[in-house]
């Protein structure tokens, strides 16, 4: 069940009405049985996953708090057999299939008997919340809980498949639903829902349909200058409005369970630098890389240059690799741990006193590189081979050509999509800056109609779009 | 010798409006808001271990557990009296 979809919809409307007709006390299994339901339905074969990850956290955590001599080896040993894990899931055939254009491992590889094991949904963000609860259990942040505290915390299923990454110091508190209902559980959930619907199914979905054409491997030749950029432009659209939707979806999810999610975006494109970036695009994913990777990694050497640029591109480039077993993510994480490097030199370089005008000029222009080496950055994210996106990349550098491809409304639809990348945060602002105002001068009947006109308005338009039934880009990562 | 609550206070006060260059406020959120980077953390810890002459070792530590002044005190005493 994709999010985007009717039995999904249907599915989350019977789950939320039950979990507040149950009394308190049963909701805990309930949400359970309901998540380990939603999991199953992406291949019943796979839940045996997520329980071998809570069961390895779980019994290594028992030694974690019990055997304060060797808590670091515990540690270690419990984050090798998760990284194990997602190695053999997802990096497998990456890994041989490198070593054999290498020439060093066999045609057949040993592992490929295991070839017939689905791709396991979420695994990699699983994998970093046991990873994250590990370190901290041994940093003392959390307490060892039961086995099934565990389950739920990683079968929630409204951030089991593709994050928000949450904290179990954050998630597993609210997960004892002792909260009594209030209405605006309600209207908080409803809201990200729809919206999250709407950004999918008719702005991304859409986007979606010239860019899988222009990055098709069977796509001819080196496209037009127009096209390589639109292209591009499109894919940083598409992606966003795709993993913005997903995340409002499974915040809204949560929110009508009275749970709060922490935000994965706060309006990326408006980046000023290079490191606002990554302050504003999968913030969770950002924290985690931060809290458990940078952080200690550069704890050692107090932030000095050449340590600090080698690990912004290492692991940039494992955040790249996080995202998918393939040279175009590492190429793409590797592009913004380089970015990541110049803006540093530059930082150290930069003169201490004001400059004045020069300095508004300088954030300006800095703001202008940020958004324009990110669209770049995507050509490789998204570009099926690295031979498709050096086509695309020439395109928009080198092999300047006049042109287009593609009719009128690929390029309207992208200019159009532009400004409501702007605006659009401000929308549900605004939808709740109307009631307001609705309710203070208006007669009361508006007040009341304002957020089931902009469902209903929002649940037309996703039905309209529905014909495609994508799914989600993150929930391949 | 550990520290007291105020001295520790002081200098974080004092360490955190350097890094920030401007006088900060009491419970002001300093890494969460994203007044200051991890990098900057890294620094306010060393300003911090010459300010008050004290070791952290910034390895079992996290970013937001320099968020504000009360984090700072609360996480300078733990780290000083968990120190041999």
């Amino acid at each position: 069940m994709t999010f985007n979809s009717v039995p999904y919809l249907l599915f989350l409307v019977f789950a939320v009405a039950a979990f507040w007709l149950l009394p308190a006390q049963f909701r805990r299994a309930f949400v359970l049985l309901a998540s380990l339901g939603f999991y199953a339905s992406w291949g019943f074969l796979l839940v045996w996953l997520p329980l071998l990850v809570a069961g390895i956290v779980y019994l290594i955590g028992l030694q974690i708090t019990s055997d304060n001599t060797h808590q670091i080896k515990w540690m270690w040993l419990g984050t090798g057999c998760l990284l194990g894990l997602l190695i053999f899931f997802k990096y497998r055939g990456f890994l041989f299939g490198n070593l054999q254009s290498l020439g060093i491992s066999a045609d057949r590889h040993p592992l490929s008997l295991a070839t017939w094991v689905a791709f396991p949904m979420g695994i990699s963000f699983y994998t970093f919340e046991a990873i994250a609860y590990l370190i901290d259990l041994r940093q003392g942040r959390v307490k060892m809980p039961g086995f099934w505290d565990l389950c739920l915390f990683f079968f929630f299923w409204p951030n089991i498949l593709s994050g928000p990454l949450v904290r179990a110091r954050e998630l597993m508190p609210q997960l004892n639903f002792r909260k009594p209902f209030e209405p605006r559980f309600c209207f908080e959930g409803m809201d990200r829902l729809i919206w999250g619907l709407v950004q999918k199914n008719v702005v991304a979905n859409l986007l979606g349909v010239w860019v899988d054409r222009g990055f098709a491997p069977s796509a001819g030749g080196i496209p037009s200058t127009l096209d390589g950029w639109f292209l591009a432009i499109a894919f940083g659209l598409q992606i966003y409005f795709d993993f913005a939707g997903y995340t409002n979806m499974a915040i809204g999810a949560a929110r009508l369970l009275g749970v709060t999610l922490p935000e994965n975006f706060r309006q990326p494109y408006h980046a000023a630098t290079p490191p606002d970036f990554w302050a504003r695009w999968h913030m969770t994913l950002s924290r985690w890389v931060r809290d458990y990777l940078f952080f200690p990694l550069n704890a050692k050497y107090a932030g000095a240059p050449l340590p600090l640029y080698f690990s912004l591109l290492a692991v940039m480039a494992l955040v790249g690799l996080w995202h998918g077993a393939g040279w175009g993510y590492i190429l793409w994480g590797s592009l913004h741990g380089a970015y990541l490097v110049l803006y540093r030199v530059y930082e150290s370089w930069r003169p201490a006193r004001s400059l004045g005008a020069a300095s508004r000029w300088l954030s300006g222009a800095w703001r202008i590189l940020t958004l324009v080496a990110v669209i770049v950055a995507w050509v490789p994210f998204r570009a099926p081979t690295l031979q498709k996106a050096s086509e695309i990349l020439s395109s928009m550098f080198w092999h300047l050509r006049a042109g287009t491809a593609y009719g009128a409304a690929f390029y309207v639809f992208t200019l159009a999509v532009i400004p409501f990348c702007v605006f659009e945060p401000l929308l549900l602002q605004k939808l709740g800056e109307i009631e307001e105002q609705a309710g203070a001068d208006g007669p009361p009947a508006f007040r009341v109609l304002v957020r089931p006109i902009a469902y209903s308005f929002g649940l037309l338009l996703f039905l309209l779009f529905d014909e495609h039934n994508v799914q989600f880009i993150y929930s391949q990562f | 010798m550990i520290p007291d609550s105020v001295t520790i206070r002081n200098a974080a006060m004092e360490a955190a409006t350097q890094l920030v260059g401007r006088p900060i406020k009491e419970g002001q959120r300093l890494v969460t808001s994203g007044l200051i980077d991890s990098l900057s953390v890294l620094k306010l810890i060393g300003l911090l271990e010459k300010k008050l002459r004290v070791i952290i070792p910034p390895e079992t530590l996290q970013p937001e557990d320099f968020d504000d002044v009360n984090l700072i005190v609360e996480t300078v005493e733990r780290v000083a009296k968990s120190m041999p």
